[in-house]
């Protein structure tokens, strides 16, 4: 594997419109259940100030992807820029690796008895388009960026937010950069 | 919360006992000559049907089950396709079992015509018996280690209770204790009274250690969020006190009771035993997979 592609997201910017959520299932004319992306908003109290926050997230195409570890059929590959692609075709709907990932991303689709998940749009970044979420994005709060040091080390940019499943199991590929604290004002 | 998942309850379960009746066969022959023919035929008969149902519920698992014979693609790191290569393999494995006992049950025949045995005959017997022990013990072993895959499918980083060596201990825990158990049950009659006392004192000590286990597996559980929350449902759960009174206490006084009066007969208890120990093994599976709590994402949405 050559590059890691992932997603940045900043939280500054989103403001929880659910346009990403929409914008995946207009792609992919998705059946009602399974959500390939979702937002959250995470808890106020998960930092020192009170904090209204949005994230959004979908397959977060992880470097170590327990769902391919898991899968008995193949279904997923990852490809050499870090995209874990899952194929409806070889699936066979025994749902282990809904159980095996940590972000509940690879969903059950109980009308075709299948498992689908966000597959990062890889034909349209083949094509040197944007993925659909991040296309819709109005903010400009999801980006999609090649995960490196060179990332990892720029200020503000965090590995996991308050709420998340520790990035040691799957080593997520997926960015936040996270609320400025106090800058908020609340009239409750 | 997990769900009631009947497939995998009935597979699990079912399977284990079958591979633990032809693990007890096993034992029972390692002195030849001492396991009776018939019980033999019985045993690989009734292990044959239970795998075979075994592996038909497991189908209902799947959403395609027309396509189940592609999980065998990923026996590099699936433990999920290797559980479905090693049950395979300990079908076949049974196949050659149930070939063995139909040619015990010909010689058998021969054997209670009234022409005497020749010398031919007695080295054609022991070679019989040679195939029956190594056919058992390849058996044996192939099942031994689809269960233990079975398990490792479990042994999951996202949920903490299963992520450990708890799954491998009980899944053998019960292929150890049903198959002692119903071995009794199909040896009524045709085991010796020392094989039926050996049967009784390992159930016993399978039901001692399975209990000591779920303790110990219990006090481990609160060492994270995940696991404690598995540990609450678990005791605020009826099932769970089902199952430990039907599974382990009530097995437990009625086996003390069996092993103190050996000499008396008492197939009715054994019998008793064995449909509490299964109906709490039934239970105590259907707990383990209502109980998992995985690792989530703790935020509204």
């Amino acid at each position: 594997m050559s590059k890691q592609l992932g997603f940045l997201h900043n939280s500054e910017k989103c403001v929880g419109c659910r346009g990403c959520e929409m914008a995946c299932k207009n792609e992919y004319q998705t059946d009602a259940t399974p959500q390939w992306r979702k937002v959250f908003q995470l808890n106020e109290d998960a930092f020192s100030l009170p904090t209204r926050m949005f994230f959004s997230m979908a397959c977060n195409h992880c470097a170590h992807p327990e769902c391919l570890r898991v899968c008995p059929v193949e279904a997923y590959t990852k490809r050499d820029d870090g995209i874990v692609i899952h194929d409806p075709n070889r699936c066979i709907g025994c749902r282990l690796c809904t159980m095996a990932c940590p972000y509940d991303r690879p969903q059950f689709n109980p009308a075709k008895k299948k498992v689908e998940k966000c597959n990062l749009c890889y034909q349209r970044i083949d094509k040197g388009e944007k993925p659909a979420c991040v296309a819709a994005c109005i903010p400009g709060a999801l980006e999609l960026v090649e995960i490196n040091d060179s990332l990892d080390q720029k200020t503000g940019v965090l590995k996991t937010l308050p709420g998340l499943p520790s990035p040691k199991i799957t080593t997520p590929s997926i960015r936040f950069i996270g609320p400025k604290q106090g800058k908020q004002i609340r009239r409750d | 919360m997990g769900d009631w998942e009947w497939p995998l309850i009935l597979f699990t379960v079912l399977g284990q006992i079958a591979v633990g009746i032809i693990l007890m066969l096993w034992w029972l022959d390692r002195s030849r000559d001492h396991l009776n023919t018939k019980l033999f035929k019985q045993g690989v008969n009734v292990s044959g049907i239970l795998l075979a149902l075994a592996l038909l519920a497991s189908l209902f698992h799947l959403g395609h089950p027309e396509a189940a014979y592609r999980a065998l693609a990923h026996l590099g790191s699936s433990w999920l396709s290797r559980e479905i290569l090693l049950f395979l393999l300990t079908f076949l494995a049974w196949i050659y079992l149930f070939w063995q006992s139909r040619q015990q049950a010909i010689s058998r025949i021969l054997e209670s015509g009234a022409t005497p045995i020749t010398t031919s005959e007695i080295a054609a017997g022991v070679q019989q018996t040679d195939n029956r022990s190594l056919g058992l013990g390849i058996t044996s072993v192939l099942g031994l280690l689809g269960i233990a895959s079975s398990a490792m499918i479990y042994v999951l980083p996202r949920v903490p209770a299963w992520n450990n060596v708890g799954p491998v201990l009980f899944f053998l825990l019960t292929t150890g204790l049903l198959g002692a158990l119903c071995t009794l049950v199909l040896g009524t009659k045709l085991l010796q009274p020392v094989q039926k006392n050996l049967l009784l004192k390992w159930s016993l000590g399978c039901t001692i250690l399975s209990l000591l286990l779920y303790v110990v597996y219990g006090s481990l559980l609160s060492g994270s969020a995940e696991g404690s929350l598995t540990l609450s449902f678990l005791l605020n759960s009826p099932l769970f006190w089902a199952r430990a009174l039907l599974g382990w206490l009530a097995p437990l006084l009625l086996l003390v009771s069996l092993l103190r009066n050996s000499q008396v007969e008492k197939p009715n208890l054994i019998l008793i035993v064995t449909l509490l120990v299964c109906l709490g093994e039934v239970l105590g599976r259907a707990l383990f997979y209502l109980s998992a709590v995985g690792i989530h994402i703790n935020a509204l949405f």
